[in-house]
């Protein structure tokens, strides 16, 4: 095997020449995190909450989205994204109406109903934000990506929750990936996955879930 | 006295209507192929279905300039498969090579890997555009309905899609399957042909069957 010999110039060399070709994804990915790690100037609040319900539908599944909140002194930011109940009762995939979030949220819940908040940092709540934004933008332009609308909700949660872990080791992770590995995506229908993905959140990160009394 | 909350909703525009599941239906191209505004690699602007697949036979593929996997071997073997059926290209049969990272691959790097690639040939167009849409685009033509495959856009390199959209004809294969392969499932799509052509071409294979029955007692090629 032939080898090369740089000697410790040529090295140093070439380490500098690597570092500027890589200089801008570098540089974006250091803005990215380094907002992370800075320490928040104001009272505001952010938090992300994973909802989810079994037993609505027809085939057991039940609502399953992600709220965001931003709160201040003096004003709320709030809104959902997911699969939630029609007037029908049929699934609906999209913003989640604010009566319908804030009587899952504020009222008693059922024992099998699952609900994480989870507090997150401004940068976090900005790129979940984003994720949902996204998607908002796809129902408003009839642009989903399955043509069923449960595959949707899977990947609308697998993003946002992963969002959050992107920098910082937040989330205590589950791989929703439907490898060998999955046994959530192994063993449930496509429509009951994100509310068992949320209730394995749930259980993961039992230590991190601010309580209702917690949170204003 | 405290000061009431104020209160906006992140989603008010759309709160309340969203997607339900879908009631079956008859679907034909625009139903399918998202219309969405690409670039070509000669810098020009164009609608997807309107502009380059709404009545037409295609070819799809998927692919980024500094692909150094599939992306080389399956351009390679695109190219015989164009000169294999130079004929129809850009005739009726054309060919579109869509960037996965759009926001690597200008029209100008496009067309530098085509030109290196021998692919700046008739018929044969290379295409960018806004992320959001090539996303949308990859996930209708490509997508492999498991998360995970479909969350890697290198996972869609591997397959040429083959519309006939004047027939609502759908197939596919694996660019990387032997060329005669390749051709074949093209003609799959292919426009149907007249009763009176079938029988001309019947007859003529017929004639062929019957000249390797002479020669040597049994069909030889199959």
């Amino acid at each position: 095997m032939r080898r090369c010999n740089v000697g410790p110039f040529g090295l140093a060399l070439r380490l500098v020449v690597l570092a500027l070709a890589n200089a801008p994804a570098l540089l974006l990915a250091a803005n990215v995190c380094e907002q992370e790690n800075q320490r928040p100037r104001s009272p505001t609040q952010y938090y992300m909450i994973l909802a989810g319900q079994t037993d609505v539908f027809y085939d057991r599944s039940g609502p399953t989205f992600v709220m965001l909140q931003r709160t201040a002194a003096d004003e709320t930011d709030v809104g959902a994204f997911g699969i939630y109940a029609g007037e029908r009762q049929q699934p609906v995939f999209g913003p989640v109406p604010a009566s319908v979030y804030e009587r899952f949220v504020s009222e008693s819940r059922k024992p099998a109903d699952v609900l994480l908040r989870l507090s997150i940092s401004k940068p976090q709540y900005d790129r979940a934000l984003a994720v949902l934004q996204t998607w908002e933008r796809r129902v408003r332009e009839n642009a989903l990506l399955y043509p069923e609308i449960s595959m949707d909700n899977i990947l609308l949660v697998k993003q946002a929750t992963e969002e959050i872990n992107r920098c910082t080791q937040t989330l205590v992770a589950y791989d929703l990936d439907w490898g060998l590995q999955d046994d959530i995506s192994e063993r449930n229908d496509v429509a009951r996955i994100p509310y068992e993905y949320f209730r394995e959140l749930a259980r993961r990160n039992a230590a991190r879930h601010v309580p209702d009394r917690s949170s204003p | 006295m405290t000061t009431p909350i104020k209160r906006r909703e992140l989603f008010s525009s759309l709160a309340g209507i969203g997607a339900s599941p879908a009631a079956p239906q008859v679907c034909n191209g625009a139903d399918l192929i998202p219309n969405v505004a690409l670039r070509t690699h000669e810098g020009k602007e164009v609608r997807f279905y309107e502009d380059l697949v709404k009545g037409r036979q295609v070819l799809i593929n998927m692919m980024y300039a500094h692909c150094e996997g599939f992306c080389p071997a399956i351009t390679s073997r695109l190219v015989e498969i164009h000169q294999a059926l130079a004929p129809r290209m850009g005739r009726d049969l054309f060919m579109y090579s869509i960037t996965l990272k759009p926001h690597e691959d200008d029209p100008a790097a496009l067309k530098s890997f085509a030109r290196m690639h021998g692919a700046l040939l008739p018929g044969w167009t290379f295409l960018t555009g806004d992320a959001y849409d090539i996303e949308t685009l990859r996930f209708a033509l490509f997508r492999h309905n498991h998360v995970k495959f479909d969350l890697d856009p290198d996972s869609h390199t591997g397959k040429l899609r083959i519309i006939n959209d004047a027939i609502n004809r759908w197939t596919h294969v694996a660019p990387l399957a032997s060329k005669m392969t390749v051709l074949q499932h093209i003609s799959w799509a292919d426009p149907p042909k007249s009763f009176e052509q079938q029988f001309q071409d019947n007859l003529k294979l017929q004639a062929e069957i019957d000249k390797e029955h002479q020669l040597y007692g049994y069909r030889k090629i199959v």
